[in-house]
């Protein structure tokens, strides 16, 4: 009977390490992420059901200005799922690396992913085993002490197979609550924003390479023995140092894909199209920038088209909304108190006095509210 | 041609009460004349005379202006004249990286006591201005920056020290602005004035919303630690070092006039937008107008922001707004063949800007200060 079990154990194993990796595509854009942070799409929860801490959240892009950002984001609070993750630059795909933190958020709300000036292709998860890791530098260790004083010089030759898609394995341990790495360039300076101080725990942390800047950081410093990158940080020990690389192979199964919706190039006029949910936790809002309202004037009205969410008012919600200043939330008028419009039709046609009409020239606007749809705003002269 | 004679007539009309004052007319004046007085009684007889072109300008054109690539060049002027075939009548230099400076550091990468970019510029017609991203050592003891804090990257660096000439503060502030009048006082003998911008954005946004706060460490010990430190800059540059060249520049961030260092320091009021839509930018001018009216009004950075694109500089003009100046933003990754598209000012902007007529460019600045 033992002697079966030791079959069955090789057997299994054999099977579990044939299986080819996969990377498995979970959306489909595209999803255009435009300026000023607007944009996102939000990842359905059922996508994270099965996923595995350290399996690879990447995102597949084009069309990526050279300040272009991207965020993974808690679609309930708008936070970066870590800190790290609240905003980054890229130049082509980038990945997360999802921890039981992430995922927990993930399969209550999904996660959202923003930033500005790109184009999502192709949201995908795959196994971390679909990674190769090389070690590049194993030590010797160095201990980060608590005033941040200590620093371990990388060699250029450690990391000229450094390239953008990789990820940088920082190899920890010791790791004090506070843990922080900062990583810089051989001139001191961090090699990003997000890098300087960046939290680190457990046995590692990866850095993923979403664009070329760092590496071009990294390239000054030349070749062979001169220190290209210097780590320091605090509360934590750095042993080694790992590339990781993708090396697996991609599903074509789409069966279960989430579709990003289709695209829509407002018209002349519109200054919202689509479908966007105010649900009753108050947590919807949209922001209307200035721009669309320089030429307005008290002869304009806006348009606001929705549709009632039957559960909301099911639930005993009154579907109202409200239009307030873009910079302390007060009401759009200057009114004390905010001004709620009660909906039960399909459109609310707002007029605008001389105060609101100023404050949306000057700053813009935010729609908030509960208990429906919105599906279009239009600017409207009345004349 | 109509804006050519226009100006000839102009010229011919102005009368001067001062070596130091004009005058202006049009339309951002009321009634009166309004009477515009360098601060320093002293200044040089090209700081005078670039002072009168300003204000003879004031509410009839803008002088177009770029600021440079990060810190010593012209490199964004150059981008300008490569779209529209003029090159902007001001640059701005920045002493940003003066820790830098192989004249001070040998490892340095750049260096100021090099005047050669600035001469440059100067000698084919372009107005020379200053600013001072005036960083200090952070807090880890290897960065410099100019963001107040406690973290590593920030620095604790107190400006209200500027009282205590005992402090390490107040020592290192001497040291820096004694090399940057080194700097100044090197353009001083060569006859070119500067338009001067030290110190800006100091009240960042906390005048604007509550828990706003400032963004440099000049401005992160409130107005009355942030005027004394502007004081001692002016008395020290002025008095001290005799730069008489210097056009001082005070930025407004709206509605902090606690933070004003006072008529007897400041030349021009300038403002950064980058939110810089016409219609904001028209309230804006009108606002700080009606509040400095003895000042001239200037838009000292500009350009697309994160939220909204900044508008053509015929609708910013044509909705009332008279800024003296304008100096869009750089833009580093363009600059390094990283970017096909300027993120701050492009080539449609700039060709709007010139074709308005509205806006003087370096050959028109070199005739206007002749």
């Amino acid at each position: 009977m033992k002697g079966n079990r030791i079959i069955v154990v090789v057997l299994c194993t054999l099977f579990f390490a044939s299986l080819p990796a996969v990377e498995r595509t979970i959306l489909i854009g595209p999803k255009t992420i435009g300026k000023a942070w607007k944009d996102n799409i939000v990842l359905e929860p059922r996508h994270f059901a099965s996923a595995h801490a350290g399996d690879i959240l990447t995102v597949y892009n084009d069309n990526a200005k050279r300040t272009a950002q991207g965020a993974f984001q808690n679609p309930k609070t708008w936070q970066g799922v870590a800190p790290e993750y609240g905003y980054f630059g890229i130049n082509g795909p980038f990945r997360m690396t999802l921890t039981e933190d992430i995922l927990a958020i993930a399969r209550e709300h999904g996660i959202a992913i923003g930033g500005h000036d790109y184009r999502i292709l192709q949201v995908t998860i795959s196994d971390a085993a679909d990674y190769q890791e090389q070690m590049v530098w194993t030590g010797p260790a160095v201990m980060m002490k608590d005033d941040w004083s200590a620093n371990a010089e990388i060699p250029a030759s450690c990391l000229k197979d450094l390239r953008v898609g990789d990820g940088l394995r920082l190899h920890i341990s010791k790791a004090k609550p506070n843990a922080a790495a900062k990583l810089m360039d051989f001139t001191w300076n961090v090699l990003s924003p997000a890098l300087d101080g960046v939290p680190v725990g457990g046995d590692s942390y990866t850095w993923y390479i979403y664009d070329d800047a760092p590496l071009l950081k990294l390239a000054l410093a030349g070749y062979g023995t001169n220190v290209a990158m210097r780590i320091g940080g605090t509360g934590y020990r750095l042993d080694a140092i790992g590339i990781v690389r993708q090396v697996g192979e991609v599903s074509e199964d789409y069966s279960a894909v989430q579709r990003a919706p289709r695209e829509y190039v407002l018209r002349a006029g519109e200054l919202f199209h689509g479908e966007k949910y105010f649900p009753a936790d108050w947590s919807g809002n949209l922001r209307l920038t200035a721009a669309p309202f320089q030429q307005a004037t008290e002869n304009d009205v806006l348009l606001i088209s929705y549709t009632l969410d039957p559960a909301a008012k099911a639930a005993g919600v009154t579907p109202q909304l409200s239009l307030r200043n873009n910079r302390t939330w007060g009401e759009l008028t200057g009114a004390a108190e905010p001004i709620w419009y009660k909906l039960d039709g399909t459109d609310v046609v707002y007029m605008f006095d001389a105060v609101a009409l100023d404050e949306v020239k000057t700053r813009g606007l935010i729609l908030t509210g509960v208990g429906f749809t919105l599906t279009k705003i239009e600017l409207i002269s009345a004349q | 041609m109509r804006h050519h004679f226009l100006h000839q007539f102009i010229v011919l009309v102005i009368v001067f009460t001062n070596a130091a004052s004009c005058h202006a007319v049009g339309p951002v004046s009321t009634t009166e004349p309004v009477s515009y007085r360098l601060c320093n009684p002293n200044a040089t007889a090209e700081t005078q005379r670039l002072w009168a072109v300003l204000c003879q300008e004031y509410g009839k054109r803008a002088l177009s202006g770029v600021v440079a690539n990060v810190d010593w060049n012209a490199r964004e002027a150059e981008n300008v004249y490569k779209w529209t075939g003029h090159y902007p009548a001001l640059n701005v230099f920045d002493f940003i990286n003066i820790h830098a400076s192989r004249d001070v550091n040998k490892q340095g990468w750049l260096d100021y006591s090099d005047l050669t970019p600035v001469t440059d510029w100067f000698e084919t017609g372009g107005v020379v201005g200053c600013m001072w991203h005036w960083q200090v050592p952070a807090n880890n003891g290897t960065n410099w920056t100019c963001s107040p804090g406690k973290n590593p990257g920030e620095t604790s660096f107190n400006p209200a020290n500027v009282n205590d000439p005992a402090s390490d503060e107040y020592k290192r502030m001497i040291h820096d602005i004694d090399q940057v009048a080194g700097y100044l006082k090197k353009m001083q003998k060569r006859g070119i004035p500067v338009i001067w911008r030290p110190l800006h954005e100091a009240a960042g946004n906390s005048t604007e919303f509550a828990g706003g706060k400032a963004w440099f460490w000049w401005g992160a010990q409130g107005p009355d630690a942030y005027k004394a430190l502007w004081r001692m800059l002016y008395d020290r540059l002025v008095n001290y070092h005799k730069l008489n060249n210097l056009i001082w520049v005070w930025n407004s961030q709206m509605n902090d006039s606690d933070w004003y260092p006072g008529d007897d320091v400041v030349d021009v009021v300038g403002r950064d937008n980058y939110y810089a839509l016409q219609y904001p930018l028209a309230k804006e001018f009108r606002q700080l107008q009606t509040e400095y009216p003895n000042k001239l009004i200037a838009l000292a950075e500009c350009g697309n922001g994160d939220e909204v694109d900044m508008s053509l500089w015929t609708k910013i003009w044509g909705e009332g707004s008279r800024w003296s100046w304008f100096m869009t933003w750089y833009d580093y990754n363009y600059n390094a063949g990283n970017s096909d598209e300027h993120q701050f000012a492009g080539e449609q902007w700039w060709k709007d800007a010139f074709d308005s007529g509205l806006v003087i460019d370096r050959e028109q600045m070199k005739e206007l200060l002749k």
